[in-house]
C-alpha cells in the first residue's frame, strides 16, 4: 500500500475531482490518496463521487473550513 | 464546532438577534426578508449545496444525484408557487414577479453568467455565502458581482429590446391550474427517470 498525496489547495471545482480521476488510473489497488481542501463543495463533491464509485473515502473537518480526505482505491 | 469558536458564535448570534429586533422597530417586512436571508444563508453552507454540480457532474462523473436534487427542488418551487398564486387570487393581494419570456438575451446572460462564475469559484449564493466563510477572493468577487448586477439591471430593457424575445407563454391560462400542474410533475419525473438511467449507464449498475 502506497500513500499519495494530492494538491488540490485553492483549485475551483471541477479541476480537484478531475486531478484525483487522473491520479487514481496511475494508482494500484489498495493505495491510498490524500487530499486537502479549504473548499466544503470540492469536499463533499469527491465524497458523492468515490461513494457511487465505490471507492474507501474518509472526510474529516480537521480545522473550521478544512477537510482532510482519504481515498482508497478498493478497485480498477 | 471547535472551542475557540464558541465565544465568537455567542457573540455573533447575540449580535444578529439585537439586529433582528432593531430592523423589527423599522420595517417589518425589512425584518422577515432579513430572517428567510439568514435562513437560507444557513441551510445552503450547512448543506454545502452546489447548483452547478446538477449540470456538470452528469458530464464529468456521469453522477446525478444532485440533478435529482435539483429536479426536486422545482417540482416542489412549482406547488409552492400553485399554493401562492391560488392565495393571492383568493385575497386580491397583487404579486409583483420578475418573470421575463425566454429570448437570446437570456442565453447570452447564461454564458457571461457561467464564465463569471468559474472565473469568481461560485455563483451569487455561493459567493455570498463564502465570504461569510472569511475567503478574501470571493470579497473581490462581490465587487464586480455588485457591478454587473446593477450594470445588468440599468440596461435590461435595451437587452430585452435589440434581442427580442419569444412571445411568453402561460401555460395554465390554457389548460388551467391543476392540469398544468400535473403535467409539469410528469415532465419533471421523466428527466428524473432519465437521469437515473444516465447515472445507471455511467456507473454501470
Amino acid at each position: 500500500m502506497v500513500k499519495y498525496q494530492l494538491e488540490i489547495w485553492g483549485e475551483m471545482c471541477p479541476i480537484p475531482l478531475i486531478k484525483a480521476q487522473r491520479k487514481l488510473k496511475t494508482m494500484e489497488n489498495g493505495d491510498v490518496l490524500v487530499m486537502e481542501t479549504e473548499h466544503s463543495c470540492t469536499s463533499q463533491g469527491i465524497v458523492i463521487w468515490a461513494k457511487k464509485k465505490k471507492y474507501g473515502i474518509e472526510e474529516t473537518e480537521v480545522a473550521n473550513g478544512i477537510w482532510h480526505l482519504e481515498l482508497t482505491k478498493t478497485h480498477a | 464546532m471547535v472551542k475557540s469558536q464558541r465565544k465568537w458564535n455567542i457573540a455573533f448570534s447575540a449580535f444578529m438577534g439585537m439586529l433582528f429586533l432593531t430592523l423589527m422597530q423599522v420595517n417589518l417586512k425589512i425584518a422577515l426578508i432579513f430572517v428567510l436571508g439568514t435562513g437560507l444563508g444557513f441551510t445552503l453552507q450547512k448543506s454545502r449545496f452546489c447548483f452547478v454540480s446538477a449540470f456538470r457532474d452528469p458530464m464529468i462523473t456521469g453522477i446525478t444525484e444532485i440533478t435529482r436534487a435539483v429536479i426536486l427542488l422545482i417540482g416542489l418551487s412549482i406547488l409552492g408557487f400553485g399554493v401562492v398564486y391560488q392565495i393571492s387570487e383568493w385575497t386580491h393581494l397583487s404579486l409583483s414577479l420578475n418573470i421575463f419570456p425566454l429570448g437570446f438575451s437570456t442565453i447570452a446572460g447564461g454564458v457571461l453568467f457561467g464564465v463569471g462564475m468559474v472565473l469568481a469559484g461560485g455563483c451569487v449564493s455561493g459567493v455570498l455565502m463564502r465570504i461569510g466563510e472569511g475567503f478574501g477572493m470571493q470579497m473581490v468577487a462581490l465587487v464586480g458581482l455588485l457591478i454587473g448586477v446593477l450594470a445588468g439591471k440599468s440596461s435590461l430593457a435595451f437587452w430585452r429590446g435589440t434581442f427580442g424575445e419569444w412571445p411568453g407563454i402561460f401555460i395554465p391560462a390554457f389548460l388551467g391550474w391543476i392540469p398544468t400542474i400535473i403535467f409539469e410533475l410528469l415532465l419533471l419525473g421523466g428527466l428524473w427517470k432519465l437521469a437515473y438511467w444516465w447515472q445507471n449507464k455511467h456507473l454501470g449498475e
